[in-house]
């Protein structure tokens, strides 16, 4: 949707335009409204945070962990070069390629993209969560049996992504198992042995489906 | 005078080689440390060999607990960061790394002894600190005074001769003996010339001449470049994310003035590399020799992993070409002459020619020549990748053989079949277009009511008619590559008194299932379980291995793997002989056993055996040793691919690919096709979308990342077949071949005449981005 463009001189009527003078002015699309609710939140919002370290509670795979970064560290940074967990890996640290996805209260999110400190108070799940080479889940040993994977680097985001996908939708078409995997990049090209190890997962959870 | 040296003793074996069609007996003469090479007679009887296996490390990498390069971390690690030139040509007047320095959390500062850039992402300076955002924090501290100078970015433009030049032209990094001008270097001849095109042009009854483009193609591992460094005195340890650890260690140590011994690498898995990461570094950075520096100057070990921007910039990439393809033919569709001009942009590099597959392909045709140029642009040096030159070069020849088809009135497949010297190729001509169903394209181009789409215009189940904005096409074209390996490839087997075995190589496994592969081959030797035997790679210190380039991994080690199991079994033989009562000629062995091969009930296990060695372990050492005679040097590949263009949008789909392909004897069909129908992905994704843009207005790159840099994407997702012809070549005791590189040659060129197929209209500059299809349409309604 279009945003509504502001009256042209507005800016001159208002020597003391303000944000939330803009945003009202900004109307009533859709968009603007989301941007007036942050801009509520954020003047009801606590000190702002460092630039030193402070200490964060994460919930990551069903423990409670306690970091110290500074608060611009992101999770995946955080979950990587603070908790060792470096299933998720950093590829374009710009949320382009899902390499790094972990599950955010059951949903995929990006986690070059979220600070750590937003995590507090969430459920983060990443691939290390779904299960252990000892013990894979269904889709991480559909993907070996498969061989949806080369290099494996990306691998992790699919594995999370996946996942998340079956947990919405369990017995999804291969259309549908694209959009679901829409946000993951692979270069090795594994993508259709990717697709192939969702449905078999997707199967043998419901197996009378007969897709 | 030195002496000639003395030929290694041999011996002779007679076995069959070639397609299990049509065998062949071939005489191989084998050093006399070397075994008979697997023949056509082995394939019914192997166990583990030739069957699809999954990869043995994928429990690790599906749960994230397999280790990569950039998952290291030492106690006390810094974290190290390149600066790379802000400009494409320039003189460095200053670089002033005080304020950087200063910064609490930085450890370490380097800066370049150069004082000339070429290209942006040149390396510039580095800093190492306690995190990666104070390190990012100090990057941007970095002040660097440039003198700018004029720069040239894109191939066409570097021709010109009022471009600004790269380099002095004494300074052209090109051979001594070709001839210079402006950026321009060559022509070098292709060692394929043959014949005389003059006279092959004047017996043609068509001749078809036309230029094709083909940009540069970034190879974008995911992982990118970079390094862990780690001093402890003297010695020395670096992780690194290289498909070649030994390079690594050999460059580092020259670098730095230290001995190889005290220098350790080490590569345990390894997030993609294509050719990018062959060498010590990258091909436009010394980011290994500065993470090194910097860890010495800190005293503590150093991470430094380059970011997406400079994995663009500085890594390498596929060079672009421009290349200029005539080809004459009588009527029937016989070659009488291919006359071949390629110009090439590495960068500042040089090595950009294409030649490779008008050379080899069309083998019949008498008269060839091929010349080819390379131009210089202020952009980082190329890299090798996946079949260098070739993928752009079939993209010419093969264009163009499509083009001469339409001329001439012949389906393309015919017109190969007409000129096709390799047998191999030639049996898979039929088997490819079966399953592509070649009977169903347009024989009109860009004309659907002549093609056989069905009910539902071959959009399947015989639903409802497609919209009419949207055409279908099939297209096809040829791809080569060589049997190459590397000699000095050494692996160790070590059977332990436990009868546990340990296979011992020093090559790394870049993803290809390499590792799998090896595991495979010992068993298969030893006669034992593929979960039974522990692989150790990736390390310096174990027996030196090849540079996964080339497609010569496979070939290369697999023979190392098996002659040094051979040695083990012989041993394991004489122990378990006195245990039967008979002598060790007399053993066979397989499922765990060694056995009397006239009588299997009479058998000992592997472990019983084991058990009876006298020390502690028995070690066999082995070397591959020379390429036997080899059935074909080459290896042969086909491809097909349906796509769909709407005519509306611009929009190309590839709906459907199958390679047919020659690997010699596929070790493991599972891996070895997810790596053929990779490389279709990666060849469709360079004709549709990749194009590496610098900006001509300040010479930088517009799109370093991956998003407008778009690589191919679940949503682009294609039906990929791959379709092996398993060929015993007796190139080597395992009669392996490679696979990593041969089936991206022909994609660019399937598409591309696919697409022709659909619409009927001709896009000779790749990639075939809506913009362009829209344009040549419109052009065509003009026409």
């Amino acid at each position: 949707m279009a945003r509504r463009p502001a009256p042209p001189d507005e800016g001159r009527e208002q020597p003391s335009f303000s944000r939330r003078s803009f945003l009202k002015s900004a109307g009533a699309s859709a968009a603007a409204t989301t941007i007036v609710g942050a801009g509520e939140r954020a003047e009801a919002a606590p000190a702002v945070l460092g630039p030193d370290a402070v200490l964060l509670s994460l919930k990551v795979n069903g423990a409670v962990r306690t970091v110290s970064v500074e608060p611009r560290v992101t999770l995946l940074d955080a979950l990587r070069n603070h908790l060792d967990l470096t299933g998720a890996k950093p590829v374009c640290d710009r949320g382009g390629c899902g390499a790094c996805t972990v599950l955010f209260d059951g949903a995929p999110v990006v986690s070059c993209l979220m600070l750590a400190a937003d995590a507090e108070g969430h459920e983060i799940t990443t691939v290390e969560g779904i299960g252990s080479p000892e013990k894979m889940s269904p889709l991480q040993a559909a993907f070996v049996e498969k061989d949806a994977l080369q290099c494996g680097f990306c691998t992790p985001g699919f594995v999370v992504a996946g996942t998340a996908l079956l947990a919405k939708n369990p017995d999804p078409t291969l259309d549908e198992i694209k959009a679901g995997l829409a946000g993951n990049l692979c270069r090795c090209g594994t993508y259709g042995r990717i697709f192939e190890a969702v449905q078999a997962a997707a199967q043998a959870r419901t197996p009378s489906q007969g897709r | 005078m030195p002496q000639e040296p003395k030929p290694e003793p041999t011996s002779t074996f007679t076995a069959k080689a070639g397609l299990p069609a049509s065998p062949q007996p071939l005489e191989v003469h084998p050093l006399t440390t070397d075994i008979k090479p697997w023949d056509l007679d082995d394939l019914p009887r192997f166990e583990h060999v030739g069957r699809p296996r999954p990869r043995f490390e994928g429990p690790l990498k599906v749960t994230g607990r397999a280790k990569y390069t950039f998952d290291i971390k030492l106690p006390g690690m810094l974290y190290g960061r390149m600066i790379g030139a802000a400009v494409p040509a320039a003189e460095i007047q200053s670089i002033d790394t005080s304020k950087a320095e200063a910064l609490p959390g930085v450890k370490a500062v380097w800066t370049t002894d150069s004082r000339v850039v070429r290209f942006a992402g040149q390396d510039v300076a580095a800093v190492a600190a306690v995190s990666p955002d104070v390190a990012r924090d100090a990057a941007r501290l970095v002040k660097v005074h440039y003198k700018e100078r004029p720069f040239t970015h894109e191939l066409r433009e570097a021709m010109k001769p009022s471009a600004p030049r790269v380099f002095y032209l004494d300074r052209l990094p090109v051979p001594r003996e070709l001839n210079r001008n402006g950026n321009v270097a060559g022509p070098r001849q292709s060692r394929s010339n043959r014949g005389d095109i003059d006279k092959g042009f004047a017996e043609a009854e068509l001749v078809h001449e036309a230029s094709y483009y083909c940009p540069v193609h970034t190879h974008s591992p995911l992982e990118t470049h970079g390094v862990v460094a780690s001093w402890e005195g003297e010695q020395l340890t670096i992780y690194a994310s290289t498909q070649a650890i030994f390079a690594v260690r050999e460059g580092v140590a020259e670098a730095l003035g230290v001995d190889r011994k005290n220098v350790r690498v080490i590569c345990e898995h390894m997030g993609g590399g294509f050719g990018s990461k062959l060498g010590p570094s990258a091909t436009g950075s010394a980011f290994s020799v500065v993470a090194c520096r910097l860890a010495r100057q800190a005293g503590a070990p150093v991470k430094l992993m380059l970011d997406r921007k400079q994995e663009h910039l500085c890594t390498g990439n596929a060079p672009s070409a421009l290349m200029t393809v005539k080809v004459g033919a009588k009527k029937d569709g016989t070659l009488t002459a291919v006359y071949y001009q390629s110009w090439g942009s590495a960068g500042i590099a040089g090595g950009a020619g294409t030649a490779g597959p008008a050379g080899a392909l069309h083998g019949k045709n008498p008269n060839f020549k091929a010349e080819e140029y390379d131009v210089f642009t202020n952009a980082g040096p190329s890299a090798p990748l996946r079949a260098p030159g070739h993928s752009q070069g079939a993209f010419g020849i093969e264009s163009a053989m499509d083009e001469l088809a339409h001329k001439l009135g012949i389906d393309p497949i015919e017109l190969r079949k007409k000129n096709e010297a390799s047998p191999v190729r030639m049996a898979q001509y039929d088997v490819g277009a079966k399953a592509i169903g070649w009977e169903r394209r347009n024989k009109k181009a860009g004309d659907m009511s002549t093609g056989s789409w069905g009910a539902g215009g071959g959009w399947g189940g015989g639903g409802a008619a497609p919209p009419p904005s949207r055409r279908r096409g099939l297209g096809m074209a040829n791809g080569n590559w060589y049997v190459s390996a590397s000699q000095n490839s050494n692996a160790q087997v070590r059977v332990h008194r436990d009868g546990s075995v340990e296979v011992i190589t020093g090559c790394q496994d870049i993803g290809t299932g390499y590792r799998t592969s090896m595991m495979l081959i010992a068993a298969e030797e030893l006669g034992i379980e593929p979960a039974d035997v522990a692989l150790r790679l990736g390390d310096s210190q174990f027996p030196e291995g090849p540079g996964s380039g080339g497609s010569v991994t496979t070939n290369s080690v697999a023979p190392a793997v098996r002659l040094a199991a051979n040695q083990a079994r012989a041993q394991l033989h004489e122990l378990a002989a006195p245990l039967l009562g008979v002598s060790a000629s007399e053993l066979d062995a397989a499922h765990g056993k060694i056995f009397v091969a006239s009588d299997k009930t009479k058998a000992v296990t592997f472990k019983q055996a084991a058990a009876k060695m006298s020390g502690e372990s028995i070690d066999c050492l082995a070397k591959r040793g020379k390429q036997f005679e080899t059935f074909r040097g080459d290896l042969a590949g086909t491809q097909f691919a349906e796509v769909e263009v709407d005519t509306e949008t611009g929009i190309v789909r590839v709906v459907k690919m199958v390679s047919v392909n020659d690997c010699g004897l596929p070790v493991n069909p599972l891996t070895t096709q997810s790596q053929v129908i990779g490389a279709m992905i990666q060849g469709a994704s360079w004709a549709l979308f990749e194009n590496r843009l610098l900006d001509r207005n300040v010479g930088t790159m517009v799109n370093p990342n991956l998003e407008w840099y778009k690589i191919l994407a679940p949503a682009d997702m294609f039906e990929a077949e791959s379709i092996l012809t398993p060929v015993a070549n007796l190139g080597n005791n395992t009669s392996t071949a490679g696979i990593g590189e041969p089936p991206i040659v022909p994609t660019l060129a399937a598409v591309a005449n696919a697409v022709y197929n659909a619409i009927g209209v001709r896009i000779r500059e790749l990639p075939i981005t809506p913009d362009r299809v829209l344009q040549a349409l419109s052009e065509a309604r003009r026409a």
